[in-house]
Formats: structure tokens, C-alpha cells, sequence
């Protein structure tokens, strides 16, 4: 397999461009010109991925992408396997729909990153909108597998309607994080927005910088938590991050509910005591 | 062949096809994973009366385990992979999850054959159990009263080799216990292996079959008992007057091949008259080590630690 295919900006875009046609695997059979005449959309109009961005390489399951890529959306959309490097800031819908492969952003993403995802991993070095790994407008569930890691803060809704998956936030995050998920895990180490993981049904908020937690959730016990030291390990090791060893090795206060609904989901709030 | 003044006889020991599992126990201190490994491999020093031969492979650093705590490798045989999938659930269900702040994890990620054990052990938790998928690997958290016990779905199932071994003969009881202590402690530096009896010892050697009791699967290895030297047809040397047999299992031949590389020389010590090694003359298992061919192969003892 050759080099990674890299797409670098022509020049700064000023409009919204929707791309999601830019994924590992559809590129892995195209060669340098099929790749530049991929079809991205701004507004009505339809362009080649070419005229916006200098092609270079073809037929590898790896791209790379540089340049400020914010306007550009739905990169990785429904990708199923392959490694997607965005070296800059990247639009909304970052690999919505995503099964497998990998997208690793080294800036900060749009909303909507990991919308709907179903598996893969998806990695932004910075912060990312509102919506990461929630479901898409309308639709009854969020992320349902894969693994999304935020070294940086969110905004509001993360995680919403989760249903299976991981979703690590570094820094903090915003409003109704975690908001009627059904299963799964999202981990916040910085502080947490109001009304977090109101009804949810089951699955894991793990709060470590402080959280109020809503008054349909029930204390039950402070204890170390084995699955959450398991996954701030594989999280530490996986990709290479820096978590605290008295939050690894921490207490938690558990609180079950939301009381609301089957009430099996939980609030893990880190306890420095 | 002579190693280090030690006969080393031109034998082979014979071994057979066993199943076998790896596992990880982590706990909150080193003290409380040993004793969970510890009670899970006791009783299980042969197939023949255990169901399973178990034992400690090495101690894991907090770097080397799932959740970054003291842990402990252990290895577990069983004929097939029906009974080793009985046994696993049986001993760590009474073994690990009873035991204070374990968890258990699958020590052979690699492995294609998976036995359910941890699925088949949440229902311990009445229904309160829940699950967590973590880089693609499902572990149970089951409700217990110092909190939650965490147990991984699935464990890996692999070919192994169980039977493996070498059988030294001393002069007198201490010299050959100083000799097989020796063998014990080199080996414990080899991983893929284990040494299902007590302290890594056996001093029951025993027969297929009996010359008296129909009924009983094995009986002692009457050729090799000093004390009844003239009442059968001796094994032994004239003047070795006490035997222990080193039993190995492991997860390949190239580790057992290393093990009893490092255990006879390191049996080879004042007081052992020869080293040799038990068989059935090929009939009980395709497995057969060569004393000879493992202490003059330079590359057995050149293989690095896994």
C-alpha cells in the first residue's frame, strides 16, 4: 500500500462545503485524478474535490488532509475501515455514520462530530461542538459502537441517545451531556454542564471535575469502580494521553437513575476524598 | 551424555495433547491476587483425579495488567475444551469472585477458540449485573459486597501440552530436594509454562494402570521407589536412593523444550547420580521430548523470554 493520499487546501475556504464523499475507503481503489474529481457540494453547486484541494498519491487507505478545513463537513461520513489525518481544524459531521477506521483531527472539530457513529475510532486533539456522538436530527439513537476521544471541551448534548460505545472528553463539556442514553460509556474529566444524564435508561456518565447531579438520580455508594479504572487504562494507553493516577486509581460516588425511566443507568462522580 | 557430572540418560519424556487457558487476576495489593490465584489452582495438580491441571505462570507488575494493579498469570489445562470451560467457570466463580477486590481478565486476546466463562458467571448478579464493551472486549461488573466484581466475557482456548517432564535421582532426600527446588526456581523464569504439583514437585510418580487393583486409573511408580528395589524390577542406580519428578504443562513444545532445559541444569548439582524422564514408549501422547536432543540444542537454551 502506498503513501497516504494527502489533500492539501488550495486555498482558505470562505463557504460551506459539504464532502462527505472524502473517505478511506472509497479513496483506497482511486488513483490521484479519480480522487480529484470526487464530487464535493457548495451549496447547490457541485465541484471537483480537486479544484479545492491539491491531490496528491491515490489508491492508499490512508489521507491526509492540511490546511483549515472548518467550512468543509462530513468528512469520513459512513466510512467503514482505513486512517483519515486532518492536520488543522476540521466542519461538522466528522465521521458521522462511521462503522471502522480511524479519523485522527489534530485541531478542534465542528458539531455533530461522531453523529450516529457505529464503530471505528475517532480522535480530535482539540476541542468539538455540540452533538459528538449523538444521534442525528429526528432520530432515536446516538453513537451505537466505536470510540470517541475529545482531548479538549464540548458543547452541549454530547453523547445523547448513546446506545453502545465510548466517549472521552479531556476537558470540559457542556449542557444535557449524556442525555437519554440508553447504554454506553462517556467519561468527562473537566467540569460538566446542567442537567447531565437526564433520562437515561442505563449506561455510564463518569464525572471527574465536578458535576451537579439531578435530583432523579439516587446516591447509593462511594467505591472504586473496576470498569472505569479499566477503561481510563486502555484510554491512557491507547492514545497516549495524560489522566491523573488518583483518578485511575480513584473513588466514586455512584448515583443510580435516572428515576424517571428503568433507572439503570448511573452518575460516577470522582471523590478526591 | 554427562552435564556437569550428572548422567543424563537417553530418554525422552512423553507428553499429550491438553486445552488450555490463560488468566489474569489484578487485585488491590499483591497479597490478595496471589491468594486468589493460589486458591484457584489448588487441587488441580493432575487430570486424572482434578479434572484440570492449574498453576501459577509469574507475577504481572501493575504495568503489565488490564487496570494497572498487581496481578497474577495463571495457566489452566483440561483434556478438551468442554472441561476446560467447566473448570474455568467453576474456579474463578469460586475462587476469584469470592475472593476481596479481584478481577479477572483473558490472558490470550489472540486466541480464536473463546470460552464464555464470564458471560456464564453474571447471572450471579441476579439480574442486577451489567456489562462494559472496552476496546472491543466485554467485561461484566457483577454486584458484590466490597463493591463490583469485574470478569471478562470471553477467555481464549489454545492447544497445549500437558505431561512434560524429567525425573531426578539423588543420592539421598536432601541432595535431590535441593536439586528439584533448584529446577523449580529456574523454571519459574519461563513464561508459557507451569508446574501443576505441589511446589512444582512430585514425588508420586506414578504407572498407567495397577498390577493389582483393576480399578484404579494409576498407581505408583514402583521402578523408581528406593524402598522396593529388590521387591520389583528396579529403575534406579545402586546408589541413588531417592527420586522426585518434575511435571511440566505448557502452552507449546518450545517452551517446555526451554523449561526442562533450564530445570535440568539446574538439577545438575552434588548429590544427583542422573537425570532421566518418564514415557509410555511412545504410546501415550505425540509429544516427545529428548533429554538429550534439549541439552546439547543451543538454540532451547538461547530462546528469549516471552
Amino acid at each position: 500500500m502506498p503513501d497516504a493520499t494527502t489533500l492539501m487546501l488550495r486555498s482558505p475556504l470562505t463557504e460551506p462545503i459539504e464532502a462527505d464523499g472524502i473517505t478511506a475507503d472509497r479513496v483506497a481503489g482511486l488513483s490521484e485524478i479519480e480522487v480529484a474529481r470526487l464530487p464535493v457540494w457548495c451549496g447547490r453547486q457541485r465541484l471537483p474535490l480537486g479544484d479545492l484541494f491539491a491531490v496528491r498519491g491515490g489508491r492508499s487507505r490512508q489521507i491526509r488532509i492540511t490546511g483549515d478545513v472548518r467550512h468543509v463537513a462530513g468528512i469520513g461520513t459512513g466510512m467503514t475501515s482505513g486512517d483519515i489525518v486532518i492536520d488543522g481544524h476540521v466542519g461538522a459531521n466528522l465521521g458521522a455514520g462511521m462503522t471502522g477506521g480511524r479519523i485522527e483531527v489534530l485541531g478542534s472539530a465542528g458539531d455533530s462530530a461522531g453523529q450516529a457513529m457505529a464503530g471505528g475510532v475517532l480522535i480530535v486533539r482539540g476541542s468539538a461542538g455540540n452533538r459528538v456522538g449523538a444521534g442525528a436530527p429526528g432520530s432515536s439513537r446516538g453513537m451505537s459502537g466505536g470510540e470517541i476521544v475529545i482531548e479538549g471541551s464540548v458543547g452541549a448534548d454530547a453523547g445523547a441517545r448513546m446506545r453502545r460505545g465510548l466517549l472521552f472528553i479531556g476537558g470540559d463539556a457542556g449542557d444535557t451531556i449524556a442525555r437519554a442514553i440508553i447504554a454506553g460509556t462517556v467519561i468527562v474529566l473537566g467540569q460538566i454542564g446542567p442537567q447531565p444524564a437526564l433520562g437515561s435508561k442505563r449506561g455510564t456518565l463518569v464525572a471527574v471535575g465536578g458535576v451537579n447531579i439531578p435530583v432523579t438520580y439516587r446516591y447509593a455508594c462511594t467505591y472504586e469502580p473496576p470498569h472505569v479504572r479499566v477503561a481510563l487504562v486502555y484510554v491512557r494507553r491507547r492514545f497516549n494521553l495524560t489522566i491523573p493516577p488518583e483518578v485511575v486509581g480513584g473513588r466514586y460516588r455512584r448515583y443510580c437513575g435516572d428515576a424517571g425511566t428503568v433507572g439503570k443507568g448511573e452518575i460516577l462522580a470522582w471523590t478526591s476524598a | 551424555m554427562e552435564h556437569r557430572g550428572v548422567l543424563i540418560e537417553d530418554t525422552f519424556a512423553e507428553a499429550f495433547p491438553m486445552r488450555a487457558a490463560r488468566l489474569i487476576i489484578t487485585a488491590a495489593n499483591e497479597r490478595w491476587a496471589h491468594q486468589a490465584a493460589t486458591t484457584l489452582t489448588g487441587f488441580a495438580t493432575s487430570v486424572i483425579a482434578c479434572k484440570c491441571e492449574a498453576a501459577i505462570e509469574r507475577r504481572l507488575t501493575p504495568g503489565e495488567t488490564p487496570d494497572e494493579r498487581p496481578g497474577v498469570s495463571v495457566l489452566l489445562f483440561a483434556m478438551d475444551t468442554e472441561g476446560l470451560g467447566k473448570r474455568l467457570v467453576e474456579r474463578i466463580g469460586q475462587a476469584v469472585l469470592t475472593c476481596p477486590t479481584t478481577s479477572c481478565f483473558d490472558g490470550l486476546p489472540d486466541a480464536d477458540r473463546r470460552i464464555q466463562a464470564g458471560r456464564a458467571l453474571r447471572v450471579f448478579g441476579d439480574g442486577f449485573q451489567g456489562s462494559k464493551v472496552v476496546g472491543g472486549e466485554r467485561y461484566w461488573r457483577i454486584p458484590v459486597m466490597d463493591g463490583e466484581f469485574l470478569v471478562q466475557e470471553s477467555f481464549g482456548a489454545v492447544k497445549g501440552i500437558g505431561g512434560g517432564n524429567f525425573i531426578i535421582l539423588g543420592t539421598d532426600l536432601r541432595a535431590t530436594l535441593a536439586a528439584a527446588e533448584a529446577a523449580v526456581d529456574a523454571i519459574a523464569n519461563v513464561s508459557g509454562v507451569i508446574l501443576p504439583f505441589p511446589g512444582g514437585i512430585a514425588r508420586s510418580g506414578s504407572k498407567v494402570g495397577s498390577r493389582r487393583y483393576k480399578s484404579v486409573p494409576a498407581t505408583t511408580n514402583d521402578a523408581f521407589c528406593p524402598t522396593l528395589r529388590p521387591l520389583t524390577t528396579s529403575s534406579l542406580p545402586a546408589d541413588a536412593d531417592s527420586v522426585l519428578e518434575i511435571v511440566l504443562d505448557g502452552l507449546d513444545e518450545a517452551s517446555i523444550r526451554r523449561a526442562m532445559r533450564v530445570g535440568v541444569d539446574a538439577a545438575c548439582r552434588p548429590g544427583v547420580r542422573a537425570i532421566t524422564a518418564g514415557n509410555f514408549g511412545g504410546k501415550l501422547g505425540p509429544h516427545h521430548f529428548h533429554l538429550h536432543a534439549i541439552m546439547s540444542d543451543s538454540d532451547v537454551a538461547e530462546a528469549p523470554r516471552a
